[in-house]
Parts: C-alpha cells; sequence; structure tokens
C-alpha cells in the first residue's frame, strides 16, 4: 500500500486487529505516518464466507473514511469487543502501555536504581522486559565497562554501521552489536562471528523483513564453518543444539542473534514479529559443523570457500524433527526413512514452491524453500562408504521426497498456484500425481553435525542460506 | 542507593517520510483497484466490498489486482504499481495479518 501511495493512489487495506499496532508501525516505518486501516476482529483466513461479508459489512464506513478523510489523520486505537472472544486488547502489553513508547527512549546512557548493584540489575531487566528489548531471559547488563571490552573483540571502529537491519531500518552499529552482545552473555573474541551474521541478515537474498514480521516462527539458524569454530569452542559434537555446558558458546551467540534481530532490527513480538505461536528455536539456534567427523567437503566450501576460511551461514527456519535410524546401514533405507521426514504438509514449506517463490520485489529477490538435514557422523559414514557424494544424497531425497497433489495441496491457496505455475493446473484433476516437495535437489541442504550414534535432525526451513566470511 | 548505568541497546532508525496520497471526497464515477495479497478469504472480503461499493457509489468502476510476484503473499512489483496507478483512482486491499 506504501508502493501505492508513493504513486499518488489513495489506499486503505483491511487489517485484522491484533495486526493493528504491527500494521501502523510498519507504515510508519516504510515512510507513510497513519496510513489507513480498516480493522475487522480477526484474519479473513479460516473464515466462513459469512463471517467474511460481516467483517467487511462492519468495517466498511472505516473503508470509506479511509479513501476520503484527508490523509495522515490518527486512528484511534478500536477496542473491538465480540461477544465469543470477549475484550480485544490493542496491543501486546494492553492499552496502558503503548508497545511505541520504547521507540522514544532516545538515551545512550540509562541509569537505574536500587538498594544495591544486584536490586539494580533486577530492576533494569523489570525495565528492559517492559519495553520489550529482553527475550525473558535475564540480561547481563550492558555497562560502559563491559560493551568497551566487548568492543575490543574487533578492529572495527564502534561507529562503523555494519548493516540497516529490517523491519525497522535500524542502523546495526558495532556497538549497538557489542551492547547486545554484552546481555547475551557472549565474550570479546565472538564479535567477528556476530558482525558475520549480522552482514548475513543484511543480505537481500536472505529476504529479512519477509522472516522477520510473520505470522510463522521464523529461526535464524547459525552455521560456522571453518577453523574459528575450534578456536572459539563452538560446539558441533554431542549435544550441540543445546542445552548445556559444551554448548555455552552456540548457545550466547543464537542468543545474541536474537536480541540483535530485535533491538537492530527492531523485530518485537506483538509489535512487528507476529508470529502467532513463538518457537524455542528462536531463543538461540546455533552450532558448528562436525567438520573432523565428516566424510565430505565442509559445508562452506561446497558454497564457494575455502577450507582456510571460517564463515557464518544462517537460514531461516521453522520446525525440527529428527532424522533417527539406528537400524538401517545402507544409504537407500536411510534416505527412504529421511524421506519421511519432509512430508508434513502441516508445515508450511513443505511442497511451497507450487505457490511460487518468497520474493522482494524491491530486490527482485526470488528465494526457493531450502530445508536443513542435519547428518549424524555414522549415518554419514554409512553414505560414504557406499561411494555416496553430499550430491548424490540430495538427489535421491528429491526422489523420495515426494507426495501426492492432493495432499500437498490440503492447506495451501489454490489462486496461488494458478498464479504461479498455471501449468501445474492439470494437476486438480490428478491429485494421486507424485509431487517433490522442494523445487529441486539442492533444496535439501545437508551439514554432518552431531555426537555418536543414529540421531540427526531436520529443520523444515524458510528461504535459502547466506553465508558471510568472518573478518577480523 | 546504588546505581547501575547501562548503554542503550536499541538502533536508532533510518528516517523515511513520504506525503501520502491526497484523498478523494466523493467516490462516484471512480475506478477503484481492489488489491488481494493472495492470503485465503481476501478475496471473498474484495467480492463484498465491491457489491457495496456499487450499491453507494454511481458510475464506481472496479478492477481486481494481484502481485506479479511472491508465493501464499504476493507483492506488487514497481510495474505492478505503476500500472495499477494509472488505471485506478483509489485502491482496497487485502489482508494485513
Amino acid at each position: 500500500m506504501v508502493e501505492l501511495e508513493k504513486q499518488g493512489v489513495p489506499t486503505v487495506i483491511f487489517t485484522a486487529q491484533a495486526f493493528y499496532h504491527d500494521a501502523l508501525q510498519s507504515a510508519q516505518t516504510f515512510g507513510v505516518k497513519n496510513l489507513p486501516l480498516a480493522i475487522v476482529p480477526l484474519p479473513f483466513s479460516n473464515q466462513p464466507p459469512e463471517s467474511i461479508r460481516k467483517m467487511v459489512d462492519d468495517a466498511f464506513d472505516q473503508v470509506i473514511a479511509g479513501l476520503t478523510r484527508a490523509a495522515g489523520t490518527p486512528q484511534p486505537a478500536p477496542m473491538l469487543q465480540d461477544k465469543t472472544l470477549g475484550t480485544i486488547t490493542c496491543g501486546p502489553m494492553g492499552c496502558e502501555v503503548s508497545p511505541q513508547d520504547a521507540f522514544q527512549i532516545r538515551e545512550e546512557r540509562l541509569v537505574f536504581e536500587g538498594e544495591d548493584l544486584l536490586d539494580a540489575c533486577a530492576v533494569m531487566n523489570r525495565e528492559f522486559l517492559t519495553y520489550g528489548w529482553g527475550d525473558g531471559f535475564p540480561l547481563v547488563p550492558p555497562t560502559p565497562r563491559s560493551v568497551d571490552a566487548m568492543l575490543k573483540g574487533t578492529r572495527r571502529p564502534a561507529d562503523e554501521v555494519i548493516a540497516v537491519l529490517e523491519p525497522g531500518f535500524g542502523l546495526a552499529t558495532v556497538e549497538k552489536i557489542a551492547a547486545n552482545a554484552v546481555m547475551a552473555g557472549c565474550s570479546p573474541e565472538q564479535m567477528p562471528v556476530l558482525i558475520a551474521a549480522v552482514k548475513c541478515l543484511a543480505k537481500p537474498e536472505i529476504n529479512l523483513r519477509n522472516k522477520a514480521m510473520s505470522t510463522g516462527p521464523h529461526a535464524p539458524m547459525m552455521l560456522i564453518n571453518g577453523p574459528l569454530a575450534k578456536t572459539l569452542k563452538i560446539n558441533s559434537g554431542t549435544c550441540v543444539l543445546g542445552p548445556g555446558a559444551p554448548s555455552a558458546v552456540n548457545t550466547a551467540l543464537g542468543r545474541a542473534l536474537r536480541l540483535i534481530m530485535m533491538n537492530l532490527g527492531h523485530t518485537y513480538p506483538g509489535v512487528s514479529d507476529m508470529d502467532t505461536i513463538g518457537s524455542p528455536t528462536k531463543y538461540s539456534l546455533c552450532m558448528a559443523e562436525n567438520e573432523g567427523r565428516s566424510p565430505w567437503e565442509p559445508y562452506h566450501v561446497g558454497r564457494g570457500f575455502s577450507t582456510d576460511d571460517s564463515t557464518v551461514t544462517v537460514q531461516f527456519v521453522y520446525g525440527i524433527c529428527e532424522l533417527y535410524d539406528f537400524s538401517n546401514n545402507t544409504p537407500e533405507r536411510l534416505v527412504q526413512v529421511y524421506a519421511t521426514a519432509t512430508k508434513n504438509v502441516a508445515q508450511l514449506s513443505t511442497g511451497n514452491w507450487v505457490l511460487g517463490r518468497r520474493s522482494d520485489p524491491r530486490y527482485g529477490t526470488q528465494e526457493m524453500e531450502h530445508n536443513f538435514m542435519l547428518i549424524c557422523p555414522e549415518h554419514a559414514q554409512v553414505f560414504s562408504k557406499a561411494g555416496w557424494s553430499r550430491k548424490d544424497l540430495q538427489v535421491a531425497m528429491y526422489k523420495a521426497a515426494r507426495m501426492p497433489f492432493g495432499t500437498l495441496m490440503l492447506n495451501k491457496e489454490g489462486k496461488a498456484l494458478d498464479a504461479a505455475h498455471p501449468e501445474l493446473k492439470w494437476l486438480y484433476d490428478n491429485p494421486e500425481v507424485l509431487v517433490p516437495v522442494v523445487e529441486v535437489s539442492d533444496c535439501f541442504e545437508i551439514a554432518v553435525v552431531g555426537g555418536n550414534a543414529g540421531r540427526g535432525a531436520y529443520f523444515w526451513g524458510a528461504g535459502g542460506p547466506v553465508t558471510v566470511a568472518i573478518e577480523d | 542507593m546504588a546505581r547501575l548505568e547501562v548503554r542503550n541497546p536499541v538502533a536508532r532508525a533510518e528516517e523515511r517520510s513520504i506525503p501520502p496520497a491526497s484523498r478523494i471526497p466523493d467516490l462516484s464515477g471512480k475506478r477503484v483497484g481492489l488489491y488481494w495479497n493472495i492470503k485465503s478469504g481476501g478475496d471473498a472480503a474484495l467480492d463484498r466490498v465491491e457489491e457495496r461499493l456499487k450499491e453507494r457509489f454511481p458510475g464506481i468502476t472496479t478492477s481486481r489486482h494481484i502481485g506479479s510476484v511472491g508465493f501464499m503473499m504476493r507483492h506488487l512489483t514497481q510495474e505492478d504499481a505503476e500500472k495499477i496507478a494509472r488505471a485506478c483512482d483509489a485502491v482496497v486491499g487485502t489482508t494485513n495479518d
């Protein structure tokens, strides 16, 4: 709608009540304050036609007002009452505290008082949570001394802008990255990893706005490759995804990236991050590849880097399931087992390619949906001893990971398929035809991760991976 | 009483400001675009909007639009926006959810 307003066309958009603040904040961030909205109690999805008609009728005066009333007039935040749902409040913390208020805190130095320093720290944590600046776990205070110490982990100047992060177009300076690294419990030597991860987030091909503002539980998975993984003690083996001491560094790094997305990209739950249910993986998801136990070239070498380079790969992911198999020792049987993990239509990305690709028209980017297979070392050896390369496994998965079109389309909007792939419309008359769950075989990303015993993990992905070299 | 001083961890934002389009005092005789971002149910909502607009405003005409890129949500490219701007005096969109 902002693009149309730029073209001189007055607009109004139907907005579900729960997305009211998100809509206003987004429009303001993208440049148009008080963009007219027609507020309805619920999203139209999952609603029967008669409910949709009623919602439109009830909001129709807002539609007319949006197109005819003087532009820029603030709309009062509506309090809609629905007998079946009870009173719907305006924002995540109720109408008493506006989610936008925290953005007005401009002071660079903040002071909190208490009976003693521990008490003051508790006050800081309570306030930060009220503002929405924390992830719910206690934060390490970003004192000037601790931030200065963190800055010693990089040669870059504190005021260097590494990236402008969406959706809020926040200026991600080295100093702000450092402050959030302190809060997460990172150490100075981890700064270069975080700087590289921020660069990943800023790449147009990761389409950060799409991931950061969605109703889906998009978690930024970090995969570290190269010599620095060992130097920094980033876990690649037993219990790599946590919790516990072996993955303490992993936990801090992943947590820092989430705090960076929130405080530098301004993606706050209920304000711009409209994730309906959340996910534990959004707190922290970071690992190193178990290069020492992998029979194949390291993952980042396949992406154009050399073995001596250290890199961060960021891929947004949804849910996780195991790739468990203690029984089989042939590649074909392992693929059969793995393929069952891929056929979950309740997971958004499964078969999504039939509707088109994620895209950002500003940059002309198009993303295929990539899923990440974290293969355990034992299974990797089974494939390797049979002469299978990583590519062989990808192709085998592509052939095995198929499901009937009718099942694939159970929860998908047919008109989206008609728009993106009209050549596939014949499948409506042939719902039993098996269709691949991903667009091409390369959409199965493979890394060797984890400890002994035949259990790996499968992540359904959102978009594709981005890899950046870790410098300084 | 102890004082704890910390650095503000929130980034300043790049400021952006675009003047909104002028509004239309009367929709009678105007061309109204109905933009659907492909989210389920939005097309049904626009069907009803179309009915109500035609009941209320004599001579109003409507046209349907979806973005030319995307997947379960479709987006307008620059070209799409320019095309709609040539064809429409105002646009009603779905859905922000």
